[in-house]
C-alpha cells in the first residue's frame, strides 16, 4: 500500500476510534478527564516498562490504560470524600502521577531511549513507519491493524452496553433504581476509554488525543438532539476532519495531530457560529410574532 | 550541601526565588479559580501559552526587529493568548449547550494545536533565538535569569495588587454572582479581570516548569489550604504560603539530590503537602471525618442502649 494512503488510513481509523467513546465522555460532562488520563499514559509506560524490560512489549499498553484508570477512579474518589469541590481532583492527581513519571524516567532509565517528547507530541509518520507485509506484498502500516482492533472494541463495546451506557449517563439514579450496577458500567467504560488513549497516543501524542476524543462529539453535540444522530454526526466530522487535517499538516510539514486539532477546531468554531445565529433568528421570529398577536388582539 | 553553599550559589538562588514567586503567586490566585470550581482553567491557560508565546517572539522578530528572547514581551502574549482561550471556554459554555468542562477542553486543543503547527512554522524559518517544544512541555528552572525573576516578580505583584484592589468584587462574584449582579457590579467585567489575573499567574510559570505542569501549581496549594481554614483572607494566604513553601523545598531538594527536574520534583512535594492536609487537617480531613463519625455511633449506642448520662 502507498504510503501516504496508509498514513492517511491510520489517521481516519485512529479518530474513529476516539471520537466514538469521545460522545458518551461529553454527555457525561468529563471532558477534560481525557487530558488527565492522557498524561497519566507516561507513568505507565514506565511502570510497564520496569516489568517487562522491553519497549515493544503490549503489556505497556495495558499497563498504562491502568495508570490512566487510577487518575479515573482516584479523581473519582477524591472528589467522594467531599472535601474538595469542582474540577480540583483531577488537576490534584494527573501532575502528581506525570512528575512521578518524568522523575523515574530521569533517575532510572536515562540510557533508555524512551523520549518524553515522543510521547507527548506523537508523530503519526512514525507510527505508520512499520509496514505490514503478506505474502511479500505491503497491507498498509501495522498500527493501522492495532487501531482497526480497538475501533472494533470500542463499537463492540459501545453496542453491547449502548442501553446501559445511555441510561446511566442520562439519569443514573434510575440506572441504580433498574439494578444495574453504575460503579461498574462507569469503570468499564473508563477503561476502554483507558486503553484507547492509550493506544492512540503512538499516532497522536497524549496532549492532543483529548482533540480527537472530543472536538468532533463536542461539534455533533451542538448540531443534534437525538443520540443516532450524534453518534452518526461524531464519526462523520471524526472521519472527515482526519483527512483534512492530515493534509493541511502534510501542506505545512507539521505533527498531523496538531493539524487535525486545527481542523476539528475550526469546524466547532463554525458549527458554534452557525446555531448562534439559527438562535438569534429564532428569537427575532418568536419577537415578531408576539408583536404581531399582540397587535392583532388589541 | 551546606545551607550557606546553597544560598551563594547564584544559580541556586535564582532557581529558588524563581520558584517561590512562582508558587506564591499561582497559588494566591489559584484559590479563586479552586471557589469558582474551575481549577483546570490553568490547564487551558498553560497550553494557550505556547501560541501566545510564539506569537509574542513571532513579533519581536519580525515587526520590532528585536532578539524575540524578552520575558515581558513573551509573557504578554501569553497573557493575551490565554486570556482570550479563557473567554472563548466561558462564553461557548455561556451561550450554547456545551458544558464548560468539554468547552475547556475545546479551547485547550483548538490553541495549542495552533501552537504546534506556529512551533513548525518557526522551526522551518531563520529565526535567530528559536527554542524547541522540550523548552515549553517541561520548561527549565536553572536558566531564570536576573531580568526573568525581576519580570516574574512585577508581573505577579501587579495580579496580586489587581486582586487586592478588587477585592470585595472577587468574592462576591464567587460566592453569591446572583447577587453581585443585582447590587450592579458587571458580571463581565469582573470575571475577566479575575480570570486575568489567574492567566498571569499560570503564565510567568510556564518557562520555568513548563505547560504540561503549570496547573498542579494552580490546584494544589489552594485544595490544601481548603482543609485548614474557612476565611477567603485566610485561604488566599495560607494558599500562598503552601505554593511558596512546597516551591522552594522542592526546588531546594531538586538541587541537593542532584540530577533530578526541578518541576516535576516541586509538584510532587505541593501533592505531599496536599496528601497531610487532606488525611489529617483538623478542621476538614479523613481522619477527623472517621473521628467524628465513630464518635457519633457511640453516642448513639449509649443513648439506645440507656447507658450512659440520662441526659
Amino acid at each position: 500500500m502507498n504510503f501516504v494512503l496508509g498514513t492517511a488510513l491510520l489517521a481516519v481509523v485512529t479518530a474513529l476510534a476516539c471520537a466514538l467513546p469521545g460522545t458518551f465522555i461529553v454527555l457525561r460532562k468529563n471532558s477534560m478527564l481525557v487530558d488527565a488520563i492522557s498524561h497519566a499514559v507516561l507513568p505507565g509506560i514506565v511502570v510497564g516498562y520496569f516489568f517487562t524490560q522491553d519497549l515493544e512489549s503490549p503489556l505497556l499498553i495495558v499497563g498504562a490504560a491502568l495508570a490512566g484508570l487510577v487518575v479515573a477512579v482516584g479523581s473519582e474518589w477524591l472528589g467522594r470524600t467531599g472535601l474538595l469541590t469542582g474540577d480540583a481532583p483531577q488537576g490534584l492527581v494527573f501532575p502528581a502521577l506525570f512528575s512521578a513519571g518524568v522523575i523515574l524516567v530521569t533517575a532510572k532509565f536515562a540510557n533508555v531511549h524512551l523520549d518524553t517528547h515522543a510521547v507527548l507530541v506523537g508523530d503519526l509518520n512514525l507510527a505508520a513507519w512499520e509496514q505490514l507485509t503478506v505474502g511479500g506484498v505491503s497491507i498498509g502500516p501495522t498500527y493501522l491493524y492495532v487501531m482497526l482492533a480497538v475501533l472494533a472494541l470500542n463499537c463492540a463495546f459501545l453496542g453491547a452496553g449502548y442501553s446501559r451506557l445511555k441510561v446511566t449517563t442520562f439519569d443514573p439514579q434510575f440506572a441504580g433504581s433498574l439494578g444495574i450496577r453504575v460503579g461498574l458500567v462507569n469503570t468499564a467504560f473508563m477503561f476502554v476509554v483507558s486503553l484507547t488513549v492509550t493506544a492512540a497516543f503512538h499516532a497522536a501524542g497524549a496532549i492532543l488525543v483529548i482533540a480527537l476524543m472530543i472536538v468532533p462529539p463536542a461539534t455533533a453535540y451542538l448540531l443534534s438532539r437525538r443520540l443516532p444522530v450524534l453518534f452518526a454526526l461524531t464519526a462523520v466530522i471524526a472521519a472527515g476532519g482526519a483527512l483534512a487535517g492530515f493534509w493541511i499538516a502534510y501542506e505545512l510539514d507539521a505533527a498531523t495531530s496538531a493539524g487535525m486539532a486545527v481542523f476539528y477546531g475550526l469546524v466547532f468554531v463554525v458549527g458554534y457560529l452557525g446555531t448562534r445565529i439559527e438562535q438569534r433568528r429564532r428569537h427575532r421570529l418568536h419577537a415578531v410574532r408576539a408583536v404581531s398577536t399582540a397587535q392583532s388582539a388589541s | 550541601m551546606s545551607l550557606l553553599e546553597f544560598f551563594t550559589n547564584h544559580t541556586y538562588r535564582m532557581v529558588l526565588a524563581g520558584t517561590v514567586t512562582i508558587g506564591f503567586v499561582a497559588g494566591a490566585l489559584g484559590s479563586f479559580a479552586y471557589l469558582r470550581k474551575q481549577s483546570l482553567i490553568s490547564d487551558v491557560i498553560a497550553h494557550a501559552a505556547l501560541p501566545g508565546t510564539l506569537l509574542a517572539f513571532l513579533a519581536a522578530v519580525l515587526l520590532a526587529g528585536t532578539g524575540g528572547r524578552n520575558m515581558l514581551g513573551l509573557i504578554a502574549g501569553a497573557v493575551v493568548v490565554g486570556t482570550i482561550a479563557v473567554l472563548f471556554a466561558n462564553g461557548v459554555a455561556r451561550t450554547s449547550k456545551i458544558s464548560i468542562d468539554t468547552a475547556m477542553a475545546v479551547s485547550l486543543t483548538i490553541f495549542f494545536g495552533a501552537g504546534m503547527l506556529l512551533l513548525r512554522i518557526i522551526a522551518n524559518g531563520e529565526f535567530p533565538g528559536k527554542g524547541g517544544i522540550q523548552d515549553y512541555l517541561f520548561g527549565n528552572a536553572s536558566v531564570i535569569t536576573i531580568a526573568d525573576l525581576i519580570t516574574s516578580l512585577t508581573v505577579g505583584a501587579v495580579a496580586l495588587a489587581l486582586m487586592l484592589l478588587f477585592w470585595k468584587e472577587f468574592a462576591l462574584r464567587t460566592f453569591d454572582p446572583d447577587h453581585s449582579s443585582v447590587l450592579g457590579f458587571s458580571a463581565r467585567a469582573i470575571d475577566t479581570l479575575m480570570f486575568t489575573t489567574i492567566v498571569i499567574a499560570t503564565v510567568i510559570g510556564v518557562k520555568a516548569v513548563g505547560l504540561v505542569l503549570m496547573v498542579a501549581f494552580v490546584v494544589t496549594p489552594p485544595a490544601a489550604a481548603r482543609q485548614w481554614t474557612r476565611t477567603l483572607p485566610g485561604m488566599v494566604t495560607l494558599s500562598a504560603v503552601f505554593g511558596a513553601l512546597g516551591s522552594g523545598v522542592g526546588a531546594y531538594l531538586s538541587i541537593v539530590l542532584g540530577n533530578v527536574p526541578t518541576g516535576p520534583l516541586i509538584v510532587l512535594t505541593l501533592f505531599a503537602l496536599f496528601l497531610v492536609s487532606l488525611l489529617a487537617s483538623p478542621r476538614r480531613s479523613i481522619v477527623t471525618a472517621v473521628l467524628t463519625r465513630r464518635r457519633a455511633r457511640a453516642a448513639l449506642k449509649r443513648e439506645l442502649t440507656g447507658k450512659g448520662s440520662a441526659a
